[in-house]
């Protein structure tokens, strides 16, 4: 019987389906075997964001309407044989789906691999509420502003009221030279209003960017900060007991660098 | 009040029903009306089909709902397992129709015109992420489709526009479809029950530069310039 786990934010573009994608392949890379599900209907990425779009041919609400086999809908990732995708219906809405046939598929899907991460839509209706149900854990995923952090707070409440206590917090974005000079929020302010645990933190990074643009998740080439944040967040729910990343180091060496060429 | 959310056709199985985008209500409503000024054709006839379209999805309860109301209130029955004799005399079966329509000229009865040389829709505009078209016939799309976006029709489609979208023709079975775009890069092509993508190394393959076509020839599907004299 393997976990449910959904990946959550209320207020949108903060990262959830970068981070779903990213955790969906760090624990593949660690044997495990994964299936991420879209919840997103009507407004699907994470396809794209996998580069698996081309390949659907059923999706979630062909799944629940029983017009296939899950087996039929699953499409397995490119390079990890161990990984797949359910992919929401772009042409439906959330209405598609009743909260019990969620809550059914999860339960299947569970039985099936060893973990199961859903990305939860944007906002706190019908597509929250149906992500959610079937979760034995949650992650939210928040950055350092004050918006982002409000709603995180809200959702945090609303999971907490339909019995996912404890959810764990990512805080995704982080430009640690900001965060020195004062003009961000840090890590404890953030924890301060929140208070729940930090499962990581990841760095705001030009290469998700890059990689989200080639429809392979930045975890797979692994040399960047935000690859290697990503990894430690997959090994942490996976169990491992690992430190947080000190971005610190990072950021004061570019400095260092960038004083020597522009004398900043 | 004449929103026309609904469409009747009429086949020799029986009647279908389509119901395009609207509120709930309007839909019962117009529904109800239509129903009523034609009370005498419908009453006991049999229904084959209920559905959804120009993208509307129909769920489970608004179905189930237009199922309660059509039977309890006008007798009428809902039998859409029935496989449809799609080959058989279709020269016989329009003749029917047209018998119908004559009966009931009230009443909104389209033809259905057959696959090779049906009816033809022609749509002036985008086809944008999320958006679905079906139609039972062919498909001009005087724009581009984009990703995200679907056509799924009985007949052919021409896409006087880009193509990225997802295409399906002869989506029951017709394996003389086509597809043509003037330019050609779906995300997915589905002719009759065969389905292609692009291979994922994509940069350098070719980026289509001039008008193209798909069709199936030896049970896969091709694509190739149709200006061949160029």
């Amino acid at each position: 019987m393997g976990e449910v786990i959904v990946i959550t934010s209320g207020k949108g573009g903060v990262g959830k389906t970068t981070t779903t994608s990213n955790i969906g392949i760090g624990l593949a890379m660690l044997g495990k075997s994964v299936a991420i599900v879209d919840a997103d209907i009507g407004l699907r990425n994470l396809d794209v964001v996998m580069g698996l779009e081309n390949r659907i041919v059923y999706d979630i609400v062909d799944v629940v309407d029983g017009n296939c086999r899950i087996k039929q809908a699953l499409i397995k990732d490119k390079k990890f044989d161990n990984l797949f995708l359910l992919p929401a219906a772009q042409t439906k809405d959330k209405d598609a789906i009743e909260p019990e046939q969620m809550k059914a598929l999860s339960k299947e899907l569970s039985e099936m691999f060893d973990y199961v991460i859903i990305d939860c839509p944007a906002g706190i209706e019908q597509g929250f509420k149906n992500a959610i149900i079937g979760a034995d854990r949650a992650i939210v995923v928040t950055t350092p502003e004050i918006s982002a952090v409000r709603d995180a707070d809200r959702i945090i409440g609303l999971l907490e009221a339909n019995g996912l206590n404890n959810p764990k917090l990512i805080i995704n974005r982080i430009k640690q030279d900001m965060v020195n000079r004062g003009d961000m929020m840090n890590i404890d302010d953030i924890l301060d209003i929140l208070a729940i645990d930090l499962i990581g933190i990841v760095p705001d990074d030009e290469a998700i960017v890059i990689s989200t643009n080639k429809g392979e998740p930045v975890i797979i080439e692994g040399k960047s900060m935000s690859g290697q944040a990503y990894s430690n967040i997959s090994k942490r729910i996976a169990g491992e007991d690992i430190p947080l990343l000190n971005l610190d180091v990072e950021e004061s060496l570019i400095t260092r660098i960038r004083k020597m060429f522009f004398g900043k | 009040m004449s929103q026309n959310l609904i469409r009747f056709k009429g086949k020799r199985e029986g009647i279908s029903i389509y119901i395009q985008k609207g509120s709930f209500e309007d839909i019962k409503e117009e529904l109800e009306t239509k129903i009523k000024k034609s009370e005498k054709f419908f009453r006991g006839a049999k229904v084959i089909e209920i559905a959804g379209i120009d993208g509307k999805y129909l769920t489970q309860k608004e179905k189930e709902a237009i199922v309660t109301l059509v039977t309890e209130k006008y007798n009428m029955i809902v039998d859409e397992h029935k496989e449809l004799s799609k080959e058989n005399s279709l020269q016989a079966e329009e003749i029917e129709e047209v018998e119908e329509v004559e009966e009931e000229p009230e009443i909104d009865l389209e033809c259905y015109d057959g696959l090779k040389e049906g009816s033809t829709k022609f749509i002036n505009s985008t086809i944008r992420s999320g958006q679905l078209i079906e139609y039972d016939g062919n498909v001009v799309v005087i724009g581009d489709v984009n990703p995200g976006g679907e056509i799924s029709v009985k007949g052919n489609i021409v896409v006087m526009g880009t193509l990225r979208g997802v295409a399906n023709a002869g989506n029951d079975g017709n394996k003389d479809a086509i597809v043509a775009a003037f330019n050609l890069s779906p995300t997915q092509l589905r002719i009759a029950n065969l389905i292609t993508r692009r291979p994922d190394k994509d940069e350098d393959t070719h980026e289509p530069k001039e008008p193209e076509i798909a069709r199936i020839y030896d049970d896969a599907i091709i694509i190739e310039s149709y200006l061949t004299k160029k």
